[in-house]
C-alpha cells in the first residue's frame, strides 16, 4: 500500500516537474487586428504589422514580461471591414486568448471592435483609427495613442484660416472617418473661420469614378481642396483631381500620412507633386531614446525612414509590456488598472492615459503637422514641416503659375 | 447651372458608361452562349489590369503601353480557355442537373481563388501603370488621357465584336449557338468548342477594360468588384443577350449616376442606378432591348 501511495506521489511529483516551467513559459498573446488586404488600407497594416513584430522582439530580447514570459504576435486581417473585423476579434479574444489587441486602423472597423472589447474583457488599441466617437463612448477597455478627427479638423481649419483661403471643399467617403471629418470641419469653420464657405462632398467608399464630383467642385471654384480618402479613394482623388485639372492648380491637403509611404511616388507619379498633408511623425523630430532605437533599428533593418504606423504600433507593444510587468499579471482587469495607472515611454514621449472629457477619454494624442511634396519623387525625409507655425522648418509653396 | 457644366456631367456619365459597357457586353455575350452567369467577371478584369501593368513594368515600358493591351487580352483569352475547357465543360458532358448551381459556384469559388492569388503575388497594395496619354479636353469635358484612350479603344472593340458576329463564319455559329444550342448541333458544329471560344472572348473583353482603365482606375486585387457589379446592372437595364443593350444600357447607367451623384448626393452613387433597374423591371422586365423567351 505504502509502496503504492510512494509510487502515486512520485508519478504526480513528475508531472508537475515537468509541466510547470511549460507553465512559466506561456507566452503571452498580444493580437494585431489591421488591415492587411483590400478594401482596407493594407499598406498601413503592413507598416503597422512590421512595428508590432518589432516590438515584440524588442521586448523578448530585454527577456520577456511576468517573470520570463514571451510576447508572441498573433496577426489578423480585418481588411477594412467592421465583419472581418469583428470575426478577427473574436478569435485573438476567444480562440487566441490574447490579452490585449493593438493595430486597429479604420475607425469603421475600430468602433465594430470595441464592443466586442468590452464583451471579452480584452483592452483594444486603436493605432490610427480616429473617429471621435470611439473614446467617445467612455468603453473600460478602448485605449487610443493617436489624433483624434475634432483636433485633425481643428487643425486643417486654421492651417487654411492662416493661408488666407476663403473657399475650402472637402471630399471624403461615407465611412465613419469621412462622415467624421465632414461634421467635425463644419463645426470648425463655424466656430473658427465664420466667413469662409465650406462645400463637403461624400462618397460611397466602392466608387472608383470620381469624376462628377470632382468637376462639381471644380466649377465651384475653390481655393483649397481638402482630401478625405483613406488608401485607393485618396490616390483616385489625386488622380482624378489631376485630370479635370482641378490638381494642382487648387491646393490640396490630404488629411493623414499616407504620401510618406513610398508607394505613393510609384502610384502617383509626378501628379503628387505639390500635395500637402498631415503628418505626424517627422525624421527631424526628436524622439526618446525608446524611438531613437527603434529608428535606428528600422533603418538599418528597411533602408528606408520608419512610418508613423510602425512607430505606434512599436509603441503600444512594448507599452503593454510595462503595463504586464506592472500588472504583475496578464489578467485584463488588472492589465487595464496599470495602464490607467502608469506613465510609459512612448516613441515621441510619455503615454499616459487618463480619463477626460469627451473624447479624451484613455487618449494620448500624438503632434499633427502639415508638410508639403514640393518636387517629384521627393523623399519624406526632405519634405518640410509647414505647419504650425512654431515648429516649421519651411514655408509652404503654391504651385507656381504655368 | 449653365448648359455647360451640365453637359460636363452628361459627358463624363456617356464616357465612363461605354467603358463599362465593354464589361456588361462580356458578361452578356457568354450568356448568350453558354446560358450561365460568370460571376468571377471581375476577376478577370483585375487580371487583366495586372497583366498591362506587368507588362509596361517589365519588358514593353511605358511608351509601348499600346502592345500591353492585346497581350493582356490574349493571356486572358488563354485563361478563359483553360478554366472553360476543365472547368465548366463538364456542365454540359458530365451529366450534370442543376447547371446553373454548377456554374454558379465554379465561377464565385474562382473568384475567391483569383482575389487571393492576386494579393499573394502582387501583395495587396495598389499599383498604377504610366498615363496612356496627357490629359485633354473632349468637347467641354476635362478629361484624362487615359480615360479618353479607353474610350477609344472601346469603341474599337465595340466595333471589332460587332463586325465578327456579324460578317464572319465564326460569328453566324455563335449567332445560331445563342439561339438554339440544339439545332447548331444538328449542322455539325461543334458547341462545346464554340463554348470555349465565348468564354474566352468574354473574359478577354473584360480583361480589356481593366487593362484600359488600369492607370485611372489602378490595379489591386479587388478592383473588378465595381466594373463587374456595373456589368450586371448594365444588361438588366440593357436586356440580357442584346448587345446593343449592352451599350446604351451603359450610357445611361453612366448619365443616372453622374447627374444624381451631383445634383442628389455622391454618397447614393449607386443607389441611382438601381432605382432604375427596378423601374425598368417592373415595367420592362426583358430590359431595353432584351426578348422574351420562347419555349417550343
Amino acid at each position: 500500500m505504502i509502496g503504492r501511495v510512494r509510487t502515486a506521489l512520485l508519478a504526480a511529483l513528475l508531472v508537475i516537474g515537468l509541466t510547470a516551467p511549460a507553465l512559466a513559459q506561456k507566452p503571452v498573446k498580444i493580437g494585431v487586428l489591421t488591415p492587411l488586404s483590400p478594401p482596407g488600407d493594407a499598406a498601413a497594416g503592413q507598416f503597422i504589422v512590421r512595428g508590432a513584430k518589432m516590438g515584440a522582439e524588442d521586448v523578448n530580447a530585454r527577456g520577456g514580461v511576468l517573470g520570463g514570459r514571451k510576447i508572441e504576435l498573433v496577426v489578423e486581417d480585418d481588411a477594412g471591414t467592421p465583419e472581418k473585423g469583428g470575426a478577427g476579434f473574436r478569435k485573438l479574444a476567444s480562440q487566441d486568448q490574447a490579452v490585449a489587441v493593438v493595430g486597429q486602423f479604420h475607425s469603421s472597423v475600430m468602433t465594430a471592435v470595441q464592443a466586442l472589447a468590452e464583451q471579452f474583457k480584452v483592452p483594444v488599441f486603436s493605432t490610427q483609427a480616429s473617429a471621435r466617437q470611439i473614446t467617445e463612448k467612455h468603453l473600460n477597455y478602448t485605449f487610443r495613442t493617436h489624433v483624434i478627427d475634432p483636433d485633425r479638423c481643428q487643425m486643417w481649419t486654421r492651417w487654411v484660416k492662416e493661408r488666407g483661403f476663403k473657399r475650402a471643399a472637402l471630399i471624403t467617403e461615407n465611412t465613419d472617418y469621412g462622415v467624421g471629418l465632414v461634421d467635425e470641419t463644419k463645426k470648425a469653420f463655424a466656430s473658427m473661420y465664420p466667413g469662409a464657405e465650406l462645400k463637403t462632398i461624400i462618397f460611397d467608399r466602392a466608387v472608383v469614378d470620381l469624376t462628377p464630383q470632382l468637376l462639381e467642385i471644380k466649377n465651384w471654384k475653390p481655393d483649397v481642396l481638402l482630401n478625405g480618402g483613406i488608401g485607393t479613394p485618396m490616390y483616385l482623388i489625386i488622380k482624378q483631381a489631376y485630370d479635370v485639372g482641378l490638381h494642382p492648380a487648387v491646393p490640396m491637403l490630404i488629411s493623414y500620412d499616407a504620401p510618406a509611404r513610398p508607394e505613393y511616388w510609384k502610384t502617383l507619379g509626378e501628379k503628387g507633386t505639390w500635395a500637402s498633408f498631415i503628418v505626424y511623425y517627422h525624421p527631424t523630430m526628436k524622439l526618446t531614446a525608446r524611438g531613437e532605437a527603434f529608428r535606428k533599428k528600422y533603418m538599418a533593418d528597411f533602408k528606408e525612414d520608419p512610418i508613423y504606423g510602425a512607430l505606434n504600433a512599436y509603441s503600444q507593444v512594448v507599452l503593454l509590456a510595462d503595463a504586464l510587468n506592472a500588472a504583475k499579471s496578464d489578467n485584463s482587469d488588472e492589465l487595464v488598472k496599470a495602464l490607467l495607472a502608469g506613465k510609459f515611454e512612448g516613441w515621441n514621449g510619455t503615454i499616459s492615459f487618463s480619463r477626460g472629457e469627451g473624447p479624451y477619454w484613455q487618449q494620448w494624442t500624438p503632434p499633427m503637422l502639415v508638410t508639403q511634396y514640393t518636387k517629384p519623387e521627393m523623399p519624406f525625409a526632405d519634405v518640410k514641416i509647414v505647419y504650425p507655425t512654431e515648429l516649421k522648418t519651411g514655408d509652404w509653396m503654391a504651385v507656381p503659375k504655368r | 447651372m449653365d448648359a455647360f457644366i451640365l453637359s460636363q456631367y452628361v459627358l463624363s456619365g456617356v464616357v465612363i458608361g461605354v467603358i463599362y459597357s465593354l464589361m456588361a457586353l462580356g458578361i452578356t455575350f457568354i450568356y448568350s452562349i453558354m446560358k450561365m452567369i460568370n460571376w468571377g467577371m471581375g476577376e478577370f478584369y483585375m487580371i487583366g489590369s495586372y497583366v498591362q501593368y506587368a507588362l509596361i513594368a517589365t519588358l514593353l515600358g511605358p511608351r509601348r503601353w499600346y502592345l500591353a493591351l492585346p497581350l493582356a487580352m490574349g493571356a486572358v483569352f488563354l485563361l478563359g480557355l483553360v478554366v472553360q475547357r476543365f472547368l465548366l465543360r463538364p456542365m454540359f458532358v458530365g451529366g450534370i442537373e442543376r447547371r446553373d448551381e454548377y456554374a454558379t459556384i465554379i465561377t464565385i469559388a474562382l473568384m475567391v481563388l483569383f482575389r487571393n492569388l492576386a494579393i499573394v503575388l502582387g501583395g495587396p497594395n495598389q499599383y498604377a501603370p504610366p498615363d496612356y496619354a496627357r490629359p485633354m479636353t473632349l468637347g467641354t469635358l476635362p478629361i484624362s488621357g487615359n480615360r479618353f484612350v479607353a474610350l477609344v479603344g472601346t469603341l474599337v472593340l465595340l466595333a471589332l465584336f460587332y463586325l465578327v458576329i456579324k460578317k464572319t463564319w465564326v460569328g453566324r455559329a455563335l449567332r445560331g449557338a445563342a439561339q438554339n444550342r440544339v439545332g447548331i448541333q444538328t449542322a455539325g458544329i461543334d458547341v462545346l468548342r464554340l463554348d470555349m471560344l465565348a468564354f474566352g472572348v468574354g473574359v478577354a473583353l473584360a480583361a480589356a477594360a481593366g487593362a484600359l482603365l488600369a492607370p485611372d482606375f489602378l490595379v489591386y486585387p479587388e478592383n473588378g468588384a465595381i466594373s463587374t457589379f456595373k456589368g450586371f446592372e448594365i444588361i438588366v437595364i440593357g436586356g440580357l443577350g442584346s448587345v446593343l443593350g449592352s451599350i446604351v444600357g451603359g450610357v445611361l447607367l453612366g448619365v443616372i449616376e453622374a447627374l444624381g451623384s451631383v445634383f442628389l448626393s455622391a454618397a447614393y452613387k449607386d443607389l441611382y442606378g438601381f432605382l432604375l433597374l427596378i423601374a425598368l423591371l417592373v415595367f420592362r422586365p426583358t430590359g431595353l432591348f432584351g426578348e422574351r423567351e420562347r419555349s417550343v
